[in-house]
């Protein structure tokens, strides 16, 4: 089922959570809210399942109007955060419980509520843990629990909460691949938010990048990571070096070198933001005369990991440029701490201030 | 036996000194009641323990502590609720309010409340006509052990109210659930147990209550009696022996009453809490 917001308005008292916000889910999608924290997008999720109402602006569910119905009626799954599992209630109990609050009329058999239940959680592979109690089991468990309570009543839209934000680092890992391919088994409509844009990259079809209670951008990962719209997207979806320069006739400035701008042609000495991610500083250690580049010197060296992290105290102004290169790249450079290198930026980015 | 090594400090003494201090306080006055009993054959205490009058009393008061108990459990709730859940004008003051009965000398409260419910009192002249006497009944009994348990109930299940997630109510509602399921499912069973131990602490002050009672029931033998009254006459008659037999079989049903509620509530407790 598909979901057309069109101009949501939502204020807290005085602050404004989200500004005129209109987006499209597309059927089957599994689309990210990316943002960081107080961006409006946990507000936004809550919206759309009912459990906020907003001050203006429709939410559509395939085309029917949401305005009227009430969270126990959208048919919407919702994944918190902190779980919210019934501890006073088994896994089973938890999980069933969206199928024994039915009306008498539409409430399956016993039969079927235990069928239904253990086809869940082995789903979630966590049928042996039915008789425990959310308290006995880990974050990653309880929150897959969690998972197979809002789909037990066949939600039309699956909304999830920074479903991942409590737990370590490696079960995040492993929870958002487990989610990427029960979306792509189930193709149920879903909606995550994250503040972290790894997350958001790796598992979803269709990222929406929100700050201060706007949308930045949506399109697909790539599209959001290659052709950011504003610089804001561009810093927040990875590591950046930020310079000021203008721009001229498609020429900017960085440093001592001159990088052509193909689509600011027409641009007449305009102040820019020009950016550069870290893995596209090229480091050398001779001045080989193709390639334009400025010198500085190496001022630290983070070599944990597959990739080497450098910093680089440029000579023509009291800035440091972050640069990352593989770790063969690194050995083959000999660099150390005060080795003098020149620096070429590639895929500069810029951006009219 | 090894000593074992106990992280935190000072088990011995602080044991000690809580032994000594429930001794001096409570055990030894208690037992003595006992001893003092012993002063009865066997016959005489049964004699003086099933005294219709006696016994009548016995009801009177453990029926009226019951039913102050349950009625505060239920409006408890609701007024803990109302505290928790609901901002409005004047709730901090309606908040000290309810500790009013923990601080008022309870003789003072029987005093108000039989000027209110009498005949000629406030809301005595209106509910009277209709058929309904309260002041010098049993049913004063009960308004009177209702007024002095009201805390009990609302400051256990308040604080358990408000550590309440807001979320998990969310969830239920998401699942379909509608707002009785929320609350019978959802939040009963989540405050169970405290509302359990502050029934069972308004239950207990009920049964001991005396100051406020006496005003307000009239103390018609047979009638509206209750056994603390009977004790106290027997006392002021010096017949102490008589006095303590009573009291020993007061103190027998409270305690098995009040050992029922903690094992029930142990029972809910450990189901909740399933070795976390």
């Amino acid at each position: 089922m598909s979901i057309e917001i069109r101009n949501i308005q939502k204020n807290f008292n005085s602050f404004s959570a989200l500004n005129n916000v209109s987006l499209d889910v597309p059927s089957g999608e599994l689309v990210a809210l990316l943002g960081p924290s107080g961006c409006g997008k946990t507000t936004l999720l809550r919206i759309i399942a009912g459990l906020e109402t907003a001050d203006n602006g429709s939410i559509h569910f395939h085309g029917n109007d949401t305005i009227h119905s009430n969270v126990r009626d959208r048919q919407v799954g919702f994944v918190f955060q902190h779980y919210a599992l019934f501890r006073h209630m088994t896994v089973f109990e938890n999980v069933a419980f969206g199928l024994r609050v039915r009306p008498r009329k539409t409430r399956p058999s016993e039969n079927e509520i235990q069928r239904r239940v253990h086809e869940l959680l082995e789903l979630v592979q966590l049928d042996w843990l039915a008789d425990r109690y959310p308290p006995q089991l880990s974050g990653g468990q309880r929150q897959r629990i969690a998972l197979a309570r809002a789909l037990a009543v066949e939600p039309k839209v699956l909304l999830l909460d920074e479903p991942f934000g409590a737990l370590d680092a490696k079960v995040r890992k492993d929870l958002r691949r487990w989610l990427r391919r029960l979306h792509d088994e189930l193709h149920i409509t879903s909606v995550f938010v994250t503040h972290d844009q790894e997350e958001a990259l790796e598992v979803a079809d269709r990222i929406v990048v929100m700050n201060h209670g706007k949308v930045e951008q949506m399109g697909s990962p790539q599209e959001v990571y290659d052709k950011p719209a504003s610089p804001f997207v561009y810093q927040f979806l990875g590591n950046v070096n930020l310079f000021h320069s203008r721009v001229n006739e498609g020429k900017t400035h960085i440093g001592d070198i001159e990088v052509e701008i193909e689509s600011f042609k027409e641009t007449q000495n305009s102040p820019a933001l020009a950016y550069v991610r870290p893995h596209d500083i090229d480091i050398q250690k001779e001045l080989n005369g193709q390639k334009p580049a400025f010198s500085a010197i190496v001022s630290y060296i983070h070599s944990l990991g597959p990739l080497v992290r450098l910093e680089l105290q440029r000579d023509d102004q009291f800035e440091i440029v972050e640069a990352e290169m593989t770790r063969e790249k690194f050995l083959q450079l000999e660099l150390s701490v005060g080795s003098k290198v020149y620096v070429h930026p590639r895929n500069v980015r810029v951006f009219l201030n | 036996m090894a000593k074992r090594k106990n992280v935190l400090p000072g088990f011995s003494l602080s044991l000690g000194y809580t032994l000594v201090y429930l001794s001096l306080i409570v055990l030894i006055p208690l037992a003595a009641a006992f001893i003092k009993t012993t002063e009865l054959s066997w016959h005489e205490f049964w004699a003086v323990v099933t005294a219709p009058r006696v016994v009548a009393s016995y009801k009177l008061t453990f029926g009226a502590s019951l039913i102050a108990a349950l009625i505060n459990a239920v409006f408890g709730l609701l007024t803990a609720w109302v505290l928790v859940r609901y901002s409005f004008p004047g709730k901090k003051i309606i908040d000290a309010l309810v500790d009013l009965p923990f601080a008022l000398p309870t003789a003072v409260a029987g005093i108000a409340l039989t000027a209110v419910y009498s005949a000629n009192g406030w809301i005595g002249s209106i509910i009277e006509p209709l058929g309904i006497k309260v002041a010098f009944t049993p049913l004063g009994v009960i308004v009177a052990l209702t007024c002095i348990g009201l805390p009990f109930v609302v400051r256990t299940v308040q604080p358990v109210l408000e550590d309440l997630e807001a979320e998990t109510e969310e969830a239920a509602a998401s699942l379909g659930a509608n707002r009785f399921q929320s609350f019978t499912k959802i939040i009963l069973p989540a405050i169970w147990p405290a509302l359990l131990t502050g029934f069972a602490l308004a239950f207990a002050r009920a049964i001991g209550e005396y100051g406020s009672v006496i005003f307000i029931a009239g103390n018609m033998p047979m009638v509206s009696e209750i056994t603390p009254l009977i004790i106290i006459t027997k006392l002021e008659q010096y017949d102490y022996a008589g006095a303590t037999a009573v009291a020993v079989v007061m103190l027998g049903i409270s305690f098995a009453l009040l050992l029922l509620i903690n094992a029930l509530q142990w029972w809910t407790n450990h189901r909740l809490t399933a070795s976390r």
